[in-house]
């Protein structure tokens, strides 16, 4: 209590200072009458009373001025005035202030980029009610590759009656693609997550207008609802506040709009709208409800009170165990099924978690970097201003005091670069927030708020703080030796030790930057690595685009010599068109994964114990789609016109299938079949096919995925989901896109096109990430590069000009210009060495984070730190040049006049 | 004459508490003037360390100050014990009267031969 009213009386002091002050002159000078009056009572001369007084009393002017430091605060008195001072000095040196703002801001506003992106991604709460609450459960089989496999509706069922540790499970499918019909008669696709009635309540999501679905919802008596996305709603309904009682049409379904619901990040898959599962006829099937292996069902649950996620995940795991023991047709052993719960903030920043930790270590070297070479700077000003420093102490300035002077300075300086640093991230935000979106659906949390700028505030403080402690201040040297004719006049180099400092700091950056290009070189190289991979297809000149169905799939498939009949229309019109040299049909585009993955037996092939059923892709495809594709047909023959509904059924399986099924025996002629309970629930047949080709493998998980083991089926024979164009062209296939569009349109002007694409893209599609990532790390090297040989060639130009003297003497006692140069040169050549040396063997360690990134290559791939080390030495040297060469030019005669 | 002293760090907040305790509302000089004489002369103040502490004292609401004509008609400021300042004297002096006692105690032993 006591000292808060004092330190108010001070805030208020420092305020009202000028009127005190009057005060206290007319106090003291009263307290020295007082005293003179008295001196002259006991009998002093007048003039001898009053000196006495004031020699009793000590001095007015010192002792007004220690009031005065009671009465305010005057550490802030004194900072503005250091503040002015600071900004004079920094003014006066503007190349110093303009290299050091600008490597500050390159840290800064680097560190401040990887923490926006960090914060709105993974360090932020969910805006979910009790987010912390909520977990993801996944159903995995590792033994067949699958990450993945969802949940059935007896799955849950089982679940659900034996967990205790979860209070509420609720399910979301977005599997099936749904077509919206709008006011003017025209289909779109939306994307649309079919939820169980408690999925709001279990995700703790609150409505922005009108209602969210409730378990009355559920069921095949409800009726059909929707439920916007906030997104959806102000895109394409803009934000209409009088949404609710709206009707749209779901493939051919008219649904009732009862809410919006509130922003939140959309996981696993971005959705448009919300459904119950009346809305989706194939959902309230029998087959799926009874179904065990008819997973099509993504889990959320809420944690019951007093329950842990560990808890969850030992209790559901009994669970599952049980369920493997009581329906062992379901779980094929070899498939190893197992299940697995994830806090749900865990889930939405899987993929994003390690790529953005990493940015931001790699952030914060480029930070270190900029740190030590800013203190090399400030290090190297700090011997010219030595003297100054002397002279301040000897007037009176404390250590303390000498060191605020300098800490407001290193704050102007900092405080200036953070500035510009989150201005320059601010800047950079929308390609933060379209990078991020790639591996974390909740990008578009990202913006910089207050918390982003008290933590940019906050670095450039402490990047301050840092930089006053690195010059030397007082201390061993006394002003008096300072400026003693024998203290050798003006001091121009650092202490040995400083020196030490100094190359250290040089050494730091140079390892640092080692670490960084080495980081950025081996995600390059990847990049060429995935470049030169064979893919299985003649990428140019291929246009690609999918021809959906509309309305409710599941029937429209039944109506398949329609639909061949459309799709052969539409291919024989393209095909006519000019520059359209082959237009064929096929089930999927090229490189773009089938949807459709299938267990096939080979005929008379058994299984050994254990060993998997052959699982592979299932694509239908015509008879022009190897050769519009250049998949080399390598046995046997391609499909043709007799292969067609009705006919022996006939496939062509690539090679890695082939192998799969009958290893090295020639399968043409042989017989194949899909195979496994999930046939129960699609309108596919197991009957026995005939092998009549055989392909070659095409990648279509990716550039950095095996071949994928595919069967192809006679598009004409095989009941039709919808169907992707190829057309190979004669000249650039943007340029033919629109005529082919207007064809499509002219025979059907209804028909739904997407996914416009050429295989060229696709094939670039799956490397994207891959190069935003490669793209980040090496700005952030190559920033690092930059601002490493600044240092290397700044801290060379200082010991030259400070050691001319020296240099001067060298020449005069004989040594040539060459033997200078060398010198210098030898100075710079072990700092590079020392620091590749220790930057080369931190890479060796830092880059094995790296390797689930790599593709083709090993984290110590020679060839990249090998040309990393070439690079930095060639571009050290080149930057030793520039002050060896000055060190050369030296005139040993006018260097030692000057002295 | 006896040894010249400096004022001990924080005895003369105390001192200036019971002087205006002992002679009520009081000027700078008076408080100054008091305690050298009560000090047989041992210390001396200075502005510089008299009018810090009188202004510490105020802002932490022991004594107040107000403009009052001196004996000899000057304007002048007069300090005087607030209800805060009074309970700090008490509590201070009983502080300092245990300490006192404790070195005391703590030095009259010779030593002891073993």
């Amino acid at each position: 209590m006591k000292y808060l009213r004092a330190a108010l009386a001070r805030i208020v002091g420092f305020f009202t200072g000028d009127r005190a002050d009057a005060d206290l002159r007319e106090e003291l000078q009263a307290h020295l009458e007082m005293a003179t009056a008295e001196n002259i009572r006991r009998g002093m001369h007048p003039d001898e009373a009053r000196r006495q007084a004031m020699l009793a009393a000590g001095g007015l002017t010192a002792a007004a001025e220690s009031v005065r430091d009671q009465r305010g605060l005057p550490w802030l008195e004194g900072m503005t005035a250091d503040v002015r001072y600071a900004l004079r000095t920094l003014r006066r040196s503007r190349v110093f202030t303009a290299v050091v703002v600008i490597t500050l801001a390159l840290g800064i506003g680097a560190n401040t980029a990887m923490f926006t992106l960090l914060r709105g991604t993974l360090l932020r709460p969910l805006p979910n009610r009790d987010g912390q609450r909520l977990v993801y459960l996944r159903q995995s089989a590792p033994g067949a590759k699958e990450h993945n496999v969802l949940f059935s509706v007896p799955e849950l069922a089982d679940y659900r009656a034996g967990s205790k540790t979860l209070s509420a499970i609720a399910e979301f499918s977005s599997s099936l693609p749904f077509t919206l019909v709008g006011d003017d008669g025209h289909p779109v696709r939306v994307k649309v997550g079919i939820v169980s009635g408690n999925y709001f309540d279990v995700m703790g999501l609150e409505p922005v207008v009108g209602r969210l679905t409730n378990p009355g919802d559920d069921g095949p008596a409800a009726a059909p609802i929707s439920v916007l996305s906030y997104e959806y709603w102000n895109d394409h309904f803009g934000g209409d506040p009088h949404i609710v009682g709206h009707t749209i049409r779901l493939n051919d379904k008219v649904s009732t709009i009862v809410g919006v619901v509130q922003p939140a990040p959309h996981y696993p898959e971005p959705t448009d709208v919300f459904v119950n599962t009346v809305t989706s006829p194939h959902h309230l099937s029998a087959t799926m409800v009874t179904g065990r292996t008819h997973r099509m069902s993504e889990v959320f649950a809420r944690l019951a009170p007093n329950s842990t996620v560990d808890q969850a995940r030992v209790e559901l795991t009994r669970i599952a165990a049980g369920m493997f023991q009581d329906h062992p047709e379901s779980y094929e052993k070899a498939k190893q099924f197992g299940i697995t719960v994830l806090p749900l903030r865990d889930a939405l920043n899987e993929r994003a978690s390690f790529m953005f930790w990493l940015l931001m270590g790699a952030a914060a070297f480029v930070l270190l970097i900029a740190c030590a070479n800013v203190s090399n700077l400030t290090l190297m000003r700090g011997v010219g201003r030595e003297r100054e420093m002397h002279v301040r102490a000897a007037l009176g300035a404390g250590t303390a005091r000498l060191r605020r002077l300098l800490l407001v300075e290193n704050l102007a300086l900092a405080l200036i670069g953070g500035a510009i640093g989150v201005l320059v991230a601010y800047a950079g935000l929308k390609l933060l927030v379209a990078f991020a979106a790639q591996l974390s659906p909740r990008a578009h949390e990202i913006r910089v708020d207050g918390v982003v700028l008290a933590v940019g505030l906050a670095t450039s403080v402490l990047v301050a703080i840092v930089l006053s402690f690195v010059p030397h201040i007082g201390g061993e040297r006394t002003l008096g030796t300072s400026l003693a004719p024998t203290g050798g006049g003006r001091r121009t180099t650092l202490g040995r030790g400083r020196q030490r400092v100094q190359q250290s700091l040089v050494v730091a950056q140079v390892a640092a930057c080692v670490v960084l290009l080495s980081g950025a070189g081996l995600l390059v190289r990847t990049l060429t690595k995935l470049a030169s991979v064979e893919t299985g297809v003649r990428a140019d000149h291929v246009l690609t685009l999918d021809m959906p169905l509309e309305g409710d799939l599941l029937r429209e498939v039944m109506k398949q010599p329609q639909n061949f009949a459309k799709y052969e229309a539409v291919r024989e019109r393209v095909a006519a068109l000019p520059g359209v040299q082959i237009a064929s049909l096929g089930a999927a585009a090229p490189l773009r994964a089938s949807i459709m993955e299938m267990d096939v037996k080979g005929e008379g092939q058994a299984l050994a114990p254990n060993q998997m059923t052959p699982h592979g892709a299932v694509r239908s495809v015509d008879p022009r789609y190897f050769s519009a594709s250049a998949i080399p047909l390598l046995k046997g023959r391609a499909f043709d016109a007799n292969d067609r509904r009705g006919s022996p059924l006939v496939v062509i399986l690539n090679q890695a299938f082939a192998k799969k099924l009958f290893g090295d025996v020639d399968p043409i002629g042989r017989r194949v079949a899909m195979t496994g309970d999930v046939l129960r629930f699609t309108p596919f047949t197991g009957d026995w096919r005939t092998v009549v080709g055989l392909v070659g493998d095409t990648r279509d998980h990716g550039l950095d995925n095996d071949p994928t083991p595919t069967m192809y089926e006679p598009f004409a024979q095989e009941l039709i989901f919808g169907a992707t164009l190829i057309a190979r062209t004669t000249s650039d296939p943007s340029a033919v896109q629109p005529m082919i569009v207007k064809a499509i349109h002219d025979l059907y002007p209804r028909q739904l096109i997407e996914h416009i694409a050429t295989v060229e893209q696709i094939r670039d599609e799956t490397v994207a990430p891959r190069r935003l990532n490669a793209m980040f790390i090496a700005s952030f090297g190559a920033l690092a590069f930059v601002i490493a040989m600044v240092g290397i060639a700044g801290v060379l130009a200082f010991s030259v000009s400070s050691r001319t003297a020296e240099i001067g003497i060298r020449m005069s006692l004989g040594a040539d210009s060459g033997r200078v140069r060398r010198m210098v040169l030898s100075e710079g050549g072990v700092l590079l060495v020392a620091g590749l040396a220790v930057g080369l063997s931190g890479a060796l360690f830092a880059t094995r984070l790296l390797s689930g990134l790599l593709f083709g290559i090993t984290a110590h791939d020679p060839v990249t730190l090998g040309a990393v080390a070439l690079i930095l030495t060639a571009v050290g040297i080149g930057a030793c040049w520039l002050p060896a060469a000055r060190a050369a030019r030296v005139d040993p005669a006018v260097a030692l006049r000057a002295e | 004459m006896a040894e010249k002293l400096d004022v001990q760090q924080g005895t003369l907040a105390l001192m200036i508490l019971k002087t205006l305790d002992v002679l009520g509302p009081l000027h700078g000089y008076g408080v100054a003037r008091r305690i050298e004489e009560t000090s047989k002369n041992r210390l001396t103040l200075n502005y510089g360390t008299l009018y810090p502490a009188l202004l510490k004292l105020e802002q932490e609401g022991s004594i107040k100050a107000e403009w009052r004509q001196s004996e000899n008609n000057r304007r002048a400021k007069f300090y005087s014990l607030t209800p805060a300042g009074r309970k700090q004297l008490a509590r201070e002096t009983r502080e300092w009267n245990q300490t006192a006692d404790l070195i005391a105690a703590f030095l009259a032993p010779r030593r002891e031969t073993p």
